[in-house]
């Protein structure tokens, strides 16, 4: 999901950061360095590094995120609509998922099936419109909560 | 009395409430605890109204077809007042049923933005201080059936091809006993008889059924 905010937001981990200061998370999320560290607890990653990620940093990237897709709403929707209406206007969707399919390339290890997955073109985009429409959902306020659950349950 | 209006609007979804405050509980004279009508409206949609009644189950129904979505469970949500399928296209089919009889239900199609609007409307119901809605029965459980459904599929998944390999090498292995065993039985049947043509020490061997 931080990946598709990133595919959004080309400058996406410093407003990562600045919202996560704007958020008072400064103790958890310290500095950029600690949010990239906190992203590569993810196996999925290139850079992965075994360790373990605690409950509030959990809680602290949840925030950022759906903070994040709070302020990126507009676009998130008008991707999401783009991918509805593909017929008439696919410019959005095709660049959404052309530069994310890039982007998990660049960054995940592609020897994992499940990566291969998400870099193929006919599998991807149901995958795709779900992150963006959980994204999309995060626009209310204690709108993490719901993205906490979701995340726990996934 | 004059009635409250309270409009929550989000892109194409507008959600309208009519109603009055319930002053046995001090609410104020602005808020709505009792709603009498509601309306929802999408853009180029047919305009959805009802009771208060339909309005926790058409609220209920998105967001437990939403979570589903999301955790990947289930495609579809059925209830008696509304219906929600997933389309091959990505976009989502609403079923709404009338409970007056001889009233055809209405179907509506919705995209994903459309979705996102009507939850972000329904979020912002649920978050105003001027609505008094019991929304404790309305949020979806994000349960972990999903990781229990998976781990059924799972299992059937791992067992299916050694039991398929089981079967086939037993369905094999009788075939060929059964056939070995037969000609055994053949063999033993038999009688040889060697006849010693020349002194050439050639022999031939004769079977005799």
């Amino acid at each position: 999901m931080l990946l598709a905010i990133e595919t959004i937001d080309l400058n996406g981990s410093e407003s990562m950061f600045s919202i996560s200061q704007k958020l008072n998370l400064q103790d958890l999320l310290s500095s950029k360095v600690k949010i990239w560290k906190l992203r590569c607890s993810n196996p999925m990653r290139k850079s992965f590094v075994k360790n373990s990620i605690n409950f509030n940093e959990f809680i602290a990237l949840v925030k950022v995120t759906s903070e994040m897709a709070r302020y990126l709403h507009p676009y998130i929707r008008e991707i999401l609509s783009s991918r509805d209406n593909y017929i008439h206007r696919p410019e959005l969707w095709d660049n959404f998922s052309e530069r994310y399919s890039d982007l998990i390339s660049e960054r995940f290890n592609s020897e994992s099936v499940r990566v291969r997955k998400l870099t193929d073109k006919k599998t991807s985009q149901s995958t795709f419109t779900k992150v963006l429409l959980n994204l999309a959902l995060c626009n209310s306020t204690n709108s993490h909560k719901r993205l906490q659950e979701i995340l726990i349950n996934l | 009395m004059l009635q409250n209006k309270h409009t929550f609007n989000q892109s194409s979804v507008s959600l309208e409430l009519s109603g009055l405050p319930d002053y046995s509980r001090n609410d104020n004279e602005n808020s709505i605890s009792i709603i009498s009508h509601w309306k929802l409206s999408i853009l180029n949609q047919p305009e959805i109204e009802g009771g208060l009644d339909h309005l926790k189950s058409i609220i209920s129904s998105f967001y437990s077809y939403t979570a589903s979505i999301i955790l990947d469970q289930d495609e579809k949500l059925s209830s008696d007042l509304i219906d929600i399928y997933l389309r091959n296209d990505g976009k989502h089919d609403v079923l709404l049923k009338s409970t007056k009889p001889d009233v055809e239900p209405l179907r509506l199609t919705i995209g994903n933005a459309e979705l996102s609007d009507v939850i972000d409307c329904f979020d912002q119901l649920q978050n105003s201080d001027e609505i008094n809605l019991d929304f404790s029965k309305l949020n979806p459980v994000y349960n972990k059936k999903r990781f229990y459904k998976l781990k059924t599929n799972k299992l059937v998944k791992i067992l299916i091809p050694p039991l398929i390999a089981l079967f086939s090498l037993s369905f094999v292995s009788s075939i060929s006993i059964l056939f070995y065993r037969n000609s055994y039985e053949r063999e033993k049947e038999l009688s040889y008889m060697v006849i010693n043509k020349t002194s050439k020490q050639l022999s031939d061997v004769i079977r005799i059924y």
